[in-house]
């Protein structure tokens, strides 16, 4: 059975797929925008753009503390598709590299880029599969609230 | 071993029977019902779920309740949120990124 997908995200780039695609793999690049915010530094960066080729950041929150991760591009495709391994150098949570795959399509100079996050390494493309982690856990949350407010309405 | 929030929730069938519980305790063919599988592997998702310490099971005589332990989920959550701000401010800086590139020529 295929795994689901742990989370997705989306966002359209007023650029055409080549330029975003560089963007995602320039090393320059990659140390300004490996930071989990935006008051967060990134010491160090490395990548070797190539299928196979393993890229490694240092992020450093605004009170010092280092994380650090790394991964390999599995799928090297320009411009249409780069995929990867990522895990943080001390995860605690999957204990394994999680995978993202992410496809780029571009229609009038404009291009749509689809992140989908799945958790666990051996997991497979994950079509078919929109209704993973976050919805479910999502859908939790929501209704943990929902009964909260019942109660304190009740 | 360590709680893992994510093999609790890889398949479908657990993740629904998570969603049915987050409405309160049920017992085991409430919250399993309907989903036209054997019982021996719904008593295997239930196992899953157990073992991760996402389900809590009761038992009354014949009657077998299970709850939702939503705490052993949290690890979950967490994971997926630092990763989404990650996502996002890296499509952040892309987008800068690319709107100085257009600048310059």
């Amino acid at each position: 059975m295929t795994e689901p997908t742990a989370l997705r995200v989306q966002r359209t780039f007023n650029a055409p797929a080549w330029h975003v695609f560089d963007a995602l793999v320039n090393p320059e690049v990659m140390r300004r925008w490996w930071h989990a915010g935006e008051d967060w530094e990134t010491p160090h960066a490395e990548a070797d753009p190539r299928p196979g080729g393993r890229f490694r950041v240092v992020m450093r929150r605004p009170d010092g503390e280092e994380h650090a991760g790394s991964g390999e591009y599995t799928v090297f495709d320009p411009p249409r598709r780069l995929a990867f391994s990522w895990s943080w150098d001390n995860e605690r949570v999957l204990g394994q590299p999680s995978q993202v795959d992410i496809t780029l399509t571009e229609r009038d100079g404009v291009t749509e880029v689809v992140l989908p996050h799945e958790g666990l390494a051996d997991a497979q493309a994950a079509e078919g599969h929109a209704e993973g982690w976050e919805v479910t856990l999502g859908n939790l949350a929501r209704r943990r609230s929902e009964r909260a407010h019942d109660t304190a309405a009740g | 071993m360590v709680n893992d929030p994510f093999r609790a929730l890889a398949h479908p069938i657990r993740r629904e029977i998570v969603e049915r519980l987050a409405s309160g305790p049920a017992t085991v063919g409430e919250a399993t019902g309907g989903f036209g599988v054997s019982k021996p592997a719904i008593s295997k998702h239930l196992k899953v779920l157990e073992e991760e310490g996402v389900v809590v099971r009761e038992v009354d005589g014949r009657t077998h309740r299970i709850s939702l332990h939503a705490p052993a989920l949290d690890g979950a959550t967490e994971w997926i949120d630092r990763q989404r701000a990650l996502w996002e401010r890296i499509f952040d800086a892309v987008d800068q990124y690319l709107a100085e590139e257009k600048e310059k020529r």
